[in-house]
């Protein structure tokens, strides 16, 4: 909110600080300063007050006040002289009904006939401009005046063009009101409005009707100062999508008391700057007045929590300089009363905050705390995500963090169902409609962008997913994925090998890798290559998938080559990993490797082989290491050559030739029992 | 023929000799099977027993001699030769060296890390919650109530058909922590938050929160004070300046800004803090007038962006391995 430096000069006896300096002293102790500017012969200080100091800051005199304070100045109030017509009676003009006074707390009308409508003064016109609002007329300009500097919203009203009474209510529906933004608006029972017993003629505490406006003809008016429910100008001030310095200050709420300095105030301006008779006396509507709350504050405690020591002395004067009166009742406590224009002070914390805010938090000493030593708890999750990113990085792959959503873009290519997904009741665009239901399609545009920089692409991201099931669920996955230029399947035993290592590092045996037969339903998995995609478990349990992406994604995606992906539930991880790991020895004999070529149908699957070699071969055959996969000349079609590596070793003796050779002929033989299967000899 | 003269005339040859080959036919010339040692050997029978033993004696000593001085000048041939050889090798050593493919983890993991260590090694406790939260946990308990302006200072993303949202900051977890915990407690917690607002260099719609809180029988702002400072001085590895000034949460009474500068660098604005409301250890079931403490929140891609010198926000979650491969 702006503030002229000027202005607020006026209600310092003392020469302010320069506009700078006076900037940070207000930031050390008060509200940020965001901006000084020069304007002409005036600053003005951008203010940034805290939404709970609305009711006595929005306002020259609020600031005035705090820098009065935490610069030791003395404050000086504007004198307000006037003189009311003994003859003429407010009441005897208008009448006013208040149907609920939950609405509206308080209301006061002031009535002043024969006045003069011109343009005002121009260091009022100038020190509305300064603040960023237009001069209107000197009518309207002086409301605005008194607004920004006691911070009550005032509306002046053509008395001749009310109808007989003001009466304030709830709108009803269908009822419309055109305001002095010349826009129409359409009005129902959220909205309070001021009306007449014809109709409407102002939104309260948010903008006044055009029809009772002050124009050049205006003689008589009733100028309002009222009280809101803040809740309801809030409510009708989003309704309507309307928001004006009036609403804003309502909505941060007012004291009730304020309205008469406010009433004088504008009152005298006006007697003196447009002439005119002022009628005794208001209409009026205040049925329970605010009177100021009482807080016991313990000076130990403020002591305690603030860990810096301020004397009884020093505190009471701080308060007192606020405008809170204080009464000792013990040594160190005192019972404070809290004027009624801080309606955010309702607990000691709040004086505390006062007292810490003007002796400068700055001030307060560094102290580490006096407390028993424990030592922290290990997270668990936090520990293995740790472990997973190490080894993920060692063995090449780079971190990604993307953003939560997706948006309908890839709810089509991926052919998720709406009501699996979880929707954003207000995205902020078509991108970021859904919370993301997987880490894959994020690290797909990953990918995309990246290719046209790299030609080698492998990225992991651990995260959040978003699912429907019965109620909303919320979990962790691990996804890597893996690209280069001109990649074939053999990405997919790249990534498996890299799976394998990973899982064998975290301590989790028993992987095997199973072929995912997917259902139609299953529509999750469309984003997988149909034929190339395998269902990781361990301990017969579905951990996770690793596959090729399906090409028609791919195509949709515009990404030219194969992409492969793991894609893990972290969560189901963490059950399976394990800390422990126990040293197997060395075995003291040498090792002997025999080759072996078996020539099979195209598409037989090399874990059938190794079962049965491994079978055949029992706990002598120490690995098996398939070293060649060939199809091609000299093979017949239809046929393909796999060559093994298989080592022989015991653990209590060297094998002799003889030994090894009677274990290799059993395991051929043990190939050829399949009638299809030949060993090359 | 004499041994003497024999190992005279291996002595010139030897001197003379330029290369392994030629040393090598030298050997065979006086050591080989058919060597000239060898003949003066095969000569001996022809001799007297006392002669023999004479010169047989002395073609022993020249035999081992020769062996000798062949030896030593193999190795000075071999030593030269390998000086010219090694001369004759050479590498530029200005060529680019072999890409290897390193991995590289998030800026934030790498702070993260960091903050953590600095944290639990003051006995902080790293915790974590959910990234979808109910109205309750995110305002409602931290004392931000329904219609209230406070509200406006967190933009919410909202759930279709449910009245959950997108956790606008990581205090929730003070609540959810506290309701199972007793204090004293020390807790940090990282994670991901969500506000509904317009993106810039230094906005996005998500963001990485740590949030902080300290409660036992008598925690000070002083001891607030302290901690942070620990904590930014060892995490920016210089001294550090910080200023607290006022500043207003809803969670927290009094409530500070937390600036910070490096060596006579400028104010920038950290993280916000304060000591815990009343109204939020009730809502958590604990009794403020036994409890006290600070709590406070601390924008972890800020954090990043002021160590690592990054400019826009959004470059943290664009996964660009231009990016993130210099880190």
């Amino acid at each position: 909110m702006l503030f002229s430096y000027n202005w607020l000069q006026d209600y310092i006896k003392e020469k302010l600080f320069p506009a700078e300096k006076l900037a940070e002293i207000l930031t050390r102790h008060s509200f940020e300063i965001e901006d000084v500017k020069k304007r002409g012969k005036d600053w003005l200080l951008d203010i940034d007050v805290l939404p709970n100091r609305g009711a006595d800051c929005f306002s020259h005199l609020g600031i005035a006040r705090e820098i009065a304070v935490i610069t030791n100045s003395k404050f000086q109030v504007p004198s307000s002289k006037f003189q009311e017509s003994s003859k003429l009676k407010a009441r005897d003009f208008i009448k006013l009904e208040v149907k609920n006074k939950a609405d509206c707390p308080r209301y006061t009308g002031k009535v002043i006939l024969g006045i003069k409508v011109g343009s005002a003064p121009k260091w009022i016109q100038e020190r509305l401009k300064a603040c960023g609002l237009q001069p209107i007329n000197n009518i309207v300009d002086i409301a605005n005046y008194v607004m920004l500097e006691t911070g009550e919203p005032i509306h002046a009203f053509d008395l001749d063009k009310i109808e007989k009474k003001i009466i304030v209510r709830r709108a009803q529906k269908g009822e419309r009101i055109k305001a002095l933004d010349d826009k129409s608006y359409s009005l129902d029972r959220d909205i309070l409005v001021i009306a007449d017993e014809k109709g409407p003629i102002a939104i309260a505490g948010i903008k006044g009707g055009e029809k009772t406006g002050i124009d050049s003809k205006t003689k008589n008016i009733v100028i309002e100062a009222a009280n809101f429910n803040q809740k309801v100008i809030r409510q009708g001030s989003r309704k309507l999508k309307l928001r004006t310095d009036a609403s804003l200050r309502f909505e941060n709420g007012i004291d009730p008391n304020l309205i008469d300095s406010a009433q004088e105030r504008i009152v005298s301006l006006i007697q003196e700057i447009a002439g005119g008779k002022i009628a005794k006396g208001l209409i009026g509507f205040y049925p329970n007045k605010v009177r100021p709350k009482k807080i016991n504050l313990d000076l130990n405690y403020s002591e305690k929590l603030l860990g810096i020591k301020v004397p009884k002395q020093k505190a009471i004067k701080i308060l007192k300089s606020l405008g809170f009166q204080s009464y000792e009742v013990e040594p160190r406590e005192i019972v404070v009363e809290v004027p009624t224009r801080r309606l955010d002070v309702s607990i000691q914390e709040d004086l505390i905050e006062e007292i810490g805010r003007i002796v400068g938090f700055q001030n307060i000493p560094s102290a580490f705390p006096q407390a028993a030593l424990i030592s922290p708890e290990k997270n668990q999750e936090l520990f293995w995500q740790k472990n997973i990113k190490d080894i993920l990085k060692e063995i090449g792959f780079s971190e990604v963090y993307n953003y939560s959503f997706i948006g309908e873009k890839e709810e089509d290519i991926f052919g998720w169902k709406t009501a699996e997904l979880i929707e954003l009741e207000n995205p902020m665009s078509s991108f970021n409609k859904y919370l993301r239901p997987s880490l894959i399609p994020n690290l797909l545009k990953n990918i995309r962008e990246n290719l046209k920089f790299v030609s080698e692409i492998k990225i992991f991201e651990i995260g959040k997913i978003f699912i429907k099931k019965k109620s909303l669920l919320e979990k962790e996955m691990l996804a890597g994925i893996l690209t280069r230029k001109g990649i074939k399947d053999e990405g997919f035993y790249e990534l498996k090998g890299i799976v394998d290592s990973l899982l064998n590092k975290l301590g989790i045996s028993n992987i095997w890798y199973d072929e995912y037969q997917s259902t139609p339903e299953e529509s999750k998995l469309t984003h997988w290559h149909p034929s190339k995609c395998a269902e990781i478990k361990s301990d017969g349990e579905e951990i996770g998938f690793l596959g090729e992406i399906s090409p028609k994604i791919l195509e949709d995606l515009r990404i030219k080559e194969k992409v492969f992906v793991f894609d893990l539930d972290f969560e189901k991880l963490l059950k399976l990993v394990s800390e422990e790991h126990e040293y197997q020895p060395i075995s003291l004999f040498p090792t002997a490797v025999r080759d072996l070529a078996v020539l099979v149908p195209q598409g037989t699957k090399v874990v059938t082989l190794l079962n049965r070699i491994n079978s055949a071969g029992g706990k002598l055959v120490r690995d098996v290491d398939l070293f060649d996969v060939y199809q091609g000349r000299e093979i017949p079609r239809n046929k393909e050559n796999f060559a093994f590596h298989i080592i022989y070793q015991a653990e209590d003796r060297t094998l002799s030739s003889k030994e090894i050779d009677k274990i290799h002929q059993k395991i051929i033989k043990a190939l050829e029992e399949n009638p299809e299967w030949e060993v090359r000899k | 023929m004499n041994p003497k003269a024999i190992k005279i005339e291996a002595q010139k040859e030897i001197k003379r000799v330029k290369n392994l080959k030629n040393l090598d036919k030298i050997f065979k010339k006086y050591l080989g099977k058919k060597g000239k040692i060898a003949q003066v050997f095969n000569s001996l029978k022809k001799l007297s027993e006392k002669e023999r033993k004479k010169i047989g004696k002395e073609t022993n000593l020249v035999k081992v001699e020769i062996d000798k001085m062949i030896k030593k000048k193999s190795k000075e041939l071999k030593e030269k030769e390998r000086k010219i050889q090694i001369k004759k090798e050479r590498i530029d050593i200005t060529r680019p060296g072999k890409k290897i493919g390193v991995g590289h983890l998030h800026p934030l993991t790498l702070v993260q890390r960091e903050i953590f260590e600095i944290f639990q090694s003051m006995g902080f406790s790293v915790i974590q919650g959910p990234e979808v939260e109910t109205e309750w946990y995110n305002f409602d308990a931290l004392n931000i109530p329904k219609d209230h302006p406070a509200r406006d200072m967190w933009d919410t993303f909202w759930l279709k058909n449910n009245k959950l949202l997108l956790r606008t900051h990581t205090s929730p977890v003070q609540i959810r922590y506290m309701e199972k915990h007793n204090p004293p407690l020390r807790i940090i917690v990282p994670g991901k938050c969500f506000r509904h607002e317009a993106t810039d260099a230094s906005h996005d719609i998500q963001f990485y929160q740590l949030e902080g809180l300290m409660i036992d029988k008598n925690i000070s702002a002083a001891n607030f004070k302290a901690i942070i400072e620990e904590f930014l001085k060892r995490f920016f590895k210089t001294k550090v300046e910080i200023q607290l000034r006022p500043s207003y949460f809803p969670f927290t009474e009094p409530s500070f800004e937390i600036d910070v500068r490096k060596e006579k660098g400028k104010w920038v604005e950290m993280m916000g803090a304060g000591m815990v409301h009343p109204n939020v250890f009730k809502a958590a079931g604990l009794n403020p007038k036994e409890w006290q403490g600070f709590a406070f929140g601390v924008g972890l891609d800020r954090l990043a962006m002021v160590k690592y010198k990054i400019g826009d926000i959004r470059l943290f979650y664009q996964g660009d391995l231009r990016f993130l491969k210099q880190f």
